[in-house]
């Protein structure tokens, strides 16, 4: 079919191809439907939050009564799995004593000094290698490299170059945060929209106004998602760092209490290390928070 | 002042002259895109450069504002310029003002920036984070980072193209008041042949390399759409563009040949 339309100044023509005719078939108007809207209620986000918060509590409480049941009549053993009553009261017993205190505090310790040094090394070294071609060479080919090397095989070589005090606990941890900082915050950089680099190029920004303008503040989201693994990581290689050889810490009460089947004092530490990586887990959230207001949808 | 980009031998160029560009050639792969251009704007001249997709119109655009290493020719271009694109290109991570005064040292950059951000009209939103604006105010914002600088030249790189129809008007105005008031040199890059009439002193038309027609806008101010002048240059950009419209039943007319 050739169309021309009636205007004689439109000097084209466009050839259609036959198609089949799809439009004239008559269709039977269905009836509607009803779509679902909000009913109007006085406060119905914190009353629908504060129904789920219970039935999420109620999970936990119905767990733990279960726990305690099969503890009562004998499921469990004392010695495989203490109840939850008995964890309590050698928690409480632990703490009285002061050993729960100095175990943390060794702890505590480790991670702290691991965090420390390893972030802003791992932090140093992307920027380093994200700001500049020679860096880059240098530096991310080695680090791809070697962030395949399981850190937790590299336990036997800390000990045999720094023995088997503070120092190899800390410097493995210190290794384990680097790498996620390191692969984040470069990938951050990397990734920068080109659009901001030719923005900066037209205004004129000096080398280090873009580092400081542009770069840094690109780069914190993926630094934050790096800091947030580093932190489970570091936590995951202090278990593993003070089961293996040490005189203090949660791991070695663990190691300990294993010898001497007190199952009640094994939970209790592992409780420990839980509330720990929650809690430092919500404080590098709360840092997100604050740091990233500008994102959208946040 | 005015700054060379390219050791060529330099031309002989007025004081008058804002933009110099002399043989620019620019080729991607075995296509090129400009082919031995020249061009010359004068100062405080709005000049408007049109061409279908595809024609060029960004590649001069971005060699004028020294983005473009790999152009050959010369371009002579002022110091001090500015660019508006398309979209904004505001940092997300800072506020307003900052964005404003990016890159601008010394005590008095904020106040700069705060007489810019009155200036088109953002006053009060030196504080706000770019994800609160809208799309006309985040072009507006985009506009006063462009002025504070107090460009001799000013680069348009299609910067209505992304506004809906009622803002791009209040737009339109709004540049013509700010270039009335700063005079700078102004290229728009446009595909809007309404747009580029409304504006511009001076229309181009770039095609295959070159600009094939060059034309001062001679419509009177204010310009209006039912004005027969505005139609009939209307009407050869077109049909330089390549685009045979159909005249409406009022009366024709028609692309002269």
């Amino acid at each position: 079919m050739t169309l021309t339309t009636p205007n004689a100044d439109v000097r084209e023509t466009f050839e259609l191809t036959e198609a089949p005719d799809i439009g004239a078939r008559e269709v039977e108007p269905a009836a509607l439907v009803q779509l679902p809207t909000a009913r109007p209620a006085p406060h119905p986000g914190r009353r629908r939050s504060r129904f789920r918060g219970s039935q999420r509590l109620l999970g936990v409480v119905a767990l733990v009564a279960a726990w305690e049941l099969a503890s009562a009549v004998g499921v469990l053993h004392p010695q495989e799995l203490a109840a939850p009553t008995a964890v309590l009261s050698t928690g409480a017993h632990l703490v009285a004593n002061g050993t729960l205190e100095s175990a943390l505090w060794a702890s505590l310790q480790r991670v702290f000094w691991g965090l420390v040094i390893g972030v802003p090394a791992g932090a140093a070294l992307a920027l380093a290698s994200g700001l500049s071609r020679t860096g880059e060479n240098l530096i991310d080919g080695n680090v791809q490299m070697l962030r395949f090397v399981p850190i937790i095989g590299l336990e036997s070589l800390f000990v045999l170059w720094l023995g088997v005090g503070q120092t190899a606990k800390v410097a493995m941890i210190t290794l384990g945060v680097v790498f996620p900082i390191y692969i984040n915050t470069y990938a951050a950089i990397r990734t920068i929209d080109p659009a901001f680099h030719e923005l900066a190029t037209v205004i004129g920004l000096t080398r280090w106004g873009r580092v400081r303008r542009v770069v840094l503040p690109a780069a914190l989201p993926g630094f934050l998602v790096g800091l947030r693994l580093a932190v489970a990581v570091a936590w995951l290689l202090l278990v593993f760092a003070e089961q293996i050889n040490a005189s203090s810490g949660l791991g070695y009460l663990i190691v300990e209490a294993q010898t001497y089947f007190q199952s009640n004092v094994i939970v209790v530490c592992l409780a420990c290390y839980a509330v720990l990586g929650l809690l430092t887990d919500v404080l590098v959230r709360r840092m997100e928070s604050v740091c990233l207001r500008w994102q959208p949808g946040r | 002042m005015t700054s060379t980009l390219r050791a060529a031998p330099a031309p002989t160029v007025t004081a008058d002259v804002a933009v110099a560009v002399r043989g620019l050639t620019r080729s991607f792969g075995a296509r090129a895109v400009l082919n031995g251009l020249d061009l010359e704007v004068r100062r405080r001249e709005f000049v408007a450069l049109l061409g279908r997709s595809g024609s060029g119109k960004s590649t001069i655009l971005r060699a004028l504002a020294g983005l473009d290493p790999s152009a050959q020719g010369s371009i002579l271009v002022p110091a001090r310029r500015s660019v508006v694109y398309q979209e904004p290109r505001l940092l997300p991570w800072a506020k307003v003002l900052p964005n404003v005064t990016l890159g601008i040292e010394g005590q008095d950059a904020d106040e700069r920036g705060r007489t810019a951000l009155r200036e088109v009209g953002l006053e009060g939103h030196e504080n706000d984070w770019p994800k609160t604006l809208s799309g006309g105010e985040a072009q507006r914002v985009s506009l006063a980072r462009a002025l504070v600088r107090q460009p001799e030249l000013l680069l348009l790189d299609e910067p209505f193209g992304a506004l809906d129809a009622l803002t791009r008007i209040r737009m339109h105005a709004l540049v013509v008041r700010l270039c009335q008031r700063h005079h700078p040199a102004v290229l728009l890059v446009t595909h809007d042949v309404d747009e580029a009439i409304l504006l511009a002193d001076r229309v181009l038309v770039l095609k295959e390399g070159r600009l094939s027609l060059d034309r001062p806008v001679d419509v009177a101010s204010p310009r209006l759409r039912s004005d027969p002048a505005f139609n009939e240059l209307r009407s050869l950009l077109l049909h330089e563009l390549g685009v045979h419209e159909p005249t409406g039943p009022t009366g024709p007319t028609g692309p002269p040949s």
